[in-house]
C-alpha cells in the first residue's frame, strides 16, 4: 500500500469510485468501512468530464469501463484521504476475475503517476483468506484500530467474499407468461448496464416504453453456474459464469422476446462470452438479439436508432 | 489417426521430435501465412486475439489434409488463451469438421498429462517412451532457441543483407522433411555453424542492442510480428528475443520437475510496481523484463502484443514510470490482421534512428548518460 504515515485519532475519509465493482459490491464495502468509523464519499454518476479525465490518463487500448474508473478516482483524490480499490483475483471457487481487476490498484497508481493514496484489499480464494488478512492488518494500522476488530467486522459484513448486492427487478420471470408487455433481457457487465452514462440510460429507456427488463440479477447464482456450458464445472471468469449462465437460462425462456447485450469495445471477456451466446441463439432459438458496442466515441443518436429498429422488430413479431 | 497442431514460432520442431519419437503420424500445416489467417478470421469472433485466428486457420488446414485429431495447449487462468480450446471445438464442429481433441496443460506440463493424452493415438506407448520423447523434444526446443538466438545476433554483423535468412530458409525447408531427434538435431547444429561463419570477420562489430518483450505468441511467431527480428537485424540491430519457446519450456516444464521453489528474478522485479504474482498471460513478466533489461545495457526495448491482449495492456501502464527511472526507451507495437507493413517498418526505422542519436549524444556529452536506479 502507498502510505507513508498512519493516521491516528482522526476520522479517515475513504473515496469510492462509482465504477467497476461499485455496482455489484458497493453497498457491502460501504457498510464495512462505515462500521470501522470511516466516512465514505462516493463519486458522482459518470458524466462526460469524468470520462474525458479517464481517457486522458490511460493508454488507448484500455477498455472503456477502466478508463471511466480512472476518471472517478481523479474526481475524488483531492477530497478524500484514501481511495478504496479492491484487488479481485479469485472471488469464488474455480473462477478468476478479468485481468484488469487483478492489476487494478497498480495500473491506477501507475497511470496516475503515483499521486493517489490507495487502500487495497486483495481477495484471492485460491489462497483462502491469507492475502485478505494481510491487507486487513495494514488497514488496521492505517485506521489505528485493533486488527481483531477489523477482522471481525470484515467477517460479519463481507464474510469470505463479497456477494452481489444488485436487487432483482422482478420476482419471477415465469409470472409474465402470456402477458402483453414485452420482456427483454439486458446483459453485459454490471458496470456497463447499470451505469446510466455508459449504457446511455438503456434500462430506463426500455422501462419508459412499458417493456419489462430483466438482467443477470434476476436469476440465482446456482442456476447461472449450472447453465454456463461448457464451463459449468470448470474454471472460468466470475463475470463469464454470470453472463453466459444468464444468457443460456433466458434463451430457454419461451416468454422472452429479446436479448440486448451491451459490451465495451474490444472487451476480452465478452469476445468469448458473446461468441458462445450468439452461436447458441443462431442454432437453437428465435429470440431477437442486439449487440451494442460502446466506446468513448459512440453517439447517442446512432445508439437510439439501433435500439428503435430492434424494438420495432421485437414488437412486430 | 493423424494429429495436427497449430504453429507458434518454432514449437513445431519440438512437437515433430515428440511425435516422431512416439511414432504418431501428424499433419503439419504450412508455416503461418495469409491464407491460413484468412480462413481463421472468417470463422473467429471479431475481437478475439490474433493467435486464435492463426491457430484456427492451422487447424482447418490440418483437418482438411488428413488429420482427425487436433492438439491444443491451454492454461486456464485469467487470460483468454485457456478458453480457446472450447471455442475451437465449437467452431470447427459448426463448420463441419468432426474431430477428436487433445488438450495439453501448458501451465503445468507433466509426463502424465502427455501420456494420458497421447496414449490413445500411439501403438504400445509406455511411460518410459513418453518420458524419453518429452526430454528429446525439450532438448530440441532449447537447441532451436540457441540457433535463432545466434541468428538474431549475427544478422546485423554479416556483410551481405539476407545471408542469415537464406540459411534459416534452407533450415526450415530441410527440417520440415526431416524426421526424428538425431536428424533434426544434426541439422540444427550444422545450420548454427554456418550462421556463425557469416560473422566470422565481423564478430566485434558494435551494433545497437534491442530486447523484445511482450506476449509470447506474437513475440515468437514471425508471421504475426511481421518478421520483426529480421527487420531489426537488417537495420543493423543486435536483437535478443526474451519470449522464446525455450523460456516457456524452462519455466513450465523443467522447473516443475525441480522439487523446490526457486526465486524468479523477473517476478521479483515486476513486484516493485505490480503487487501481485499474476495478471494473466505474461503481463507480470513483461513488467519484470522491462525493469531488468533496462539495466542490462540495451539501447532500446520493443514491446509487442496482439490487439486487445488484456494482461499486456495492464503491463503497458508501467512503462512510463520505468522509462523515467532507467532512461531506456520502450516502444510498444500492437499487432492485428490489419497492421500495415509500411507503417510498421517506418516505426522501426524511426526507433532505430532515435536510439542511434541518443547513443551519439551520450558518447559526445557525458551529461546525457543517465544513471540507472
Amino acid at each position: 500500500m502507498n502510505v507513508s504515515q498512519t493516521i491516528t485519532s482522526k476520522k479517515v475519509t475513504i473515496g469510492f469510485p462509482k465504477a467497476l465493482m461499485y455496482f455489484q459490491h458497493g453497498t457491502l464495502w460501504e457498510a464495512f468501512f462505515k462500521a470501522l468509523g470511516c466516512t465514505v464519499v462516493i463519486s458522482r454518476d459518470t458524466n462526460k468530464t469524468i470520462l474525458d479525465l479517464g481517457v486522458r490518463h490511460c493508454n488507448n487500448e484500455t477498455c472503456l469501463p477502466v478508463k471511466v474508473f480512472h476518471g472517478h478516482v481523479l474526481s475524488l483524490k483531492d477530497i478524500v484521504d484514501f481511495i478504496f480499490i479492491p484487488r479481485y483475483i479469485s472471488l469464488e471457487k474455480n473462477a478468476f476475475s478479468c485481468p484488469q481487476f487483478c492489476g487494478l490498484p497498480d495500473s491506477t497508481q501507475l497511470n496516475l503517476k503515483g499521486n493517489i493514496k490507495i487502500i487495497e484489499i486483495k481477495i484471492d480464494l485460491r489462497n483462502g483468506m491469507v492475502k485478505t488478512q494481510e491487507d486487513l492488518k495494514k488497514l488496521s494500522q492505517i485506521l489505528s484500530i485493533p486488527y481483531e476488530t477489523v477482522k471481525k467486522t470484515y467477517s460479519d459484513i463481507i464474510g469470505t467474499t463479497p456477494v452481489d448486492n444488485i436487487q432483482p427487478r422482478i420476482k419471477s420471470i415465469t409470472k409474465h407468461k402470456n402477458v402483453a408487455p414485452t420482456l427483454i433481457a439486458v446483459l453485459g457487465h454490471p458496470y456497463m448496464i447499470y451505469d446510466s452514462y455508459l449504457s446511455m440510460n438503456l434500462i430506463n429507456k426500455l422501462s419508459a416504453l412499458g417493456i419489462i427488463v430483466v438482467t443477470a440479477a434476476d436469476i440465482d447464482t446456482d442456476t447461472k453456474h449450472k447453465n454456463a456450458e461448457p464451463f459449468n464445472n470448470r474454471t472460468f471468469w466470475s463475470m463469464g459464469f454470470d453472463t453466459l449462465g444468464s444468457a443460456y437460462t433466458y434463451i430457454s425462456q419461451p416468454t422472452l422476446n429479446g436479448i440486448i447485450y451491451l459490451t465495451p469495445f474490444a472487451c476480452g471477456i465478452d469476445s468469448i462470452v458473446t461468441e458462445f451466446i450468439e452461436r447458441r441463439l443462431r442454432n437453437k432459438s428465435t429470440i431477437h438479439y442486439l449487440k451494442l458496442t460502446m466506446d468513448e466515441h459512440t453517439g447517442e443518436a446512432g445508439f437510439n436508432t439501433r435500439l428503435e429498429a430492434f424494438l420495432d422488430m421485437v414488437q412486430v413479431n | 489417426m493423424k494429429i495436427t497442431f497449430p504453429h507458434m514460432g518454432n514449437t513445431y520442431i519440438g512437437v515433430k521430435v515428440l511425435l516422431d519419437s512416439i511414432g504418431i503420424e501428424y499433419v503439419i500445416p504450412p508455416l503461418c501465412n495469409k491464407k491460413a489467417l484468412e480462413n481463421g478470421i472468417k470463422h473467429s469472433p471479431e475481437f478475439i486475439c490474433l493467435p486464435f485466428k492463426t491457430m484456427l486457420g492451422d487447424f482447418i488446414y490440418g483437418l482438411e489434409n488428413g488429420a482427425e485429431v487436433i492438439m491444443n495447449g491451454a492454461s486456464c487462468r485469467q487470460c483468454r488463451q485457456g478458453y480457446y480450446g472450447d471455442l475451437f471445438q465449437e467452431i470447427l464442429r459448426s463448420i463441419g469438421y468432426e474431430h477428436k481433441y487433445i488438450n495439453i496443460n501448458l501451465h503445468e506440463m507433466s509426463f502424465d498429462n502427455f501420456y494420458d493424452n497421447l496414449r490413445p493415438y500411439a501403438k504400445n506407448l509406455s511411460k518410459f517412451k513418453i518420458i524419453k520423447a518429452m526430454i528429446l523434444a525439450a532438448l530440441t526446443v532449447l537447441s532451436v532457441d540457441k540457433l535463432f538466438e545466434a541468428a538474431n545476433h549475427i544478422r546485423c554483423k554479416g556483410t551481405k543483407i539476407g545471408s542469415v535468412d537464406e540459411e534459416i530458409k534452407r533450415f526450415r525447408d530441410k527440417v520440415h522433411k526431416a524426421k526424428g531427434y538425431i536428424k533434426i538435431s544434426k541439422l540444427i547444429s550444422s545450420t548454427r555453424k554456418k550462421i556463425k561463419l557469416i560473422a566470422k570477420n565481423n564478430k566485434h562489430k558494435k551494433s545497437l542492442k534491442v530486447v523484445i518483450i511482450g506476449e509470447i505468441f506474437i513475440a515468437s511467431e514471425p508471421f504475426t510480428n511481421l518478421e520483426i527480428e529480421r527487420r531489426l537485424g537488417n537495420l543493423g540491430v543486435d536483437v535478443y528475443n526474451t519470449m522464446s519457446v525455450g523460456m516457456w519450456v524452462r519455466e513450465h516444464f523443467i522447473h516443475n520437475l525441480i522439487p523446490f521453489k526457486r526465486k524468479n528474478k523477473v517476478t521479483e522485479a515486476a513486484q516493485t510496481l505490480i503487487h501481485t504474482d499474476d495478471i494473466g498471460g505474461h503481463g507480470v513478466d513483461t513488467v519484470g523484463m522491462a525493469i531488468l533489461y533496462s539495466q542490462k545495457g540495451y539501447d532500446g526495448i520493443i514491446h509487442v502484443y496482439p490487439f486487445t491482449c488484456m494482461p499486456e495492456i495492464i503491463a503497458q501502464s508501467a512503462f512510463s514510470t520505468i522509462q523515467e527511472k532507467y532512461g531506456v526507451p520502450i516502444m510498444t507495437l500492437i499487432l492485428d490482421e490489419l497492421t500495415g507493413e509500411i507503417g510498421y517498418q517506418t516505426r522501426l526505422e524511426a526507433f532505430v534512428d532515435m536510439m542511434e542519436m541518443r547513443k551519439q549524444m551520450k558518447s559526445s556529452n557525458p551529461i546525457y548518460a543517465k544513471d540507472s536506479g
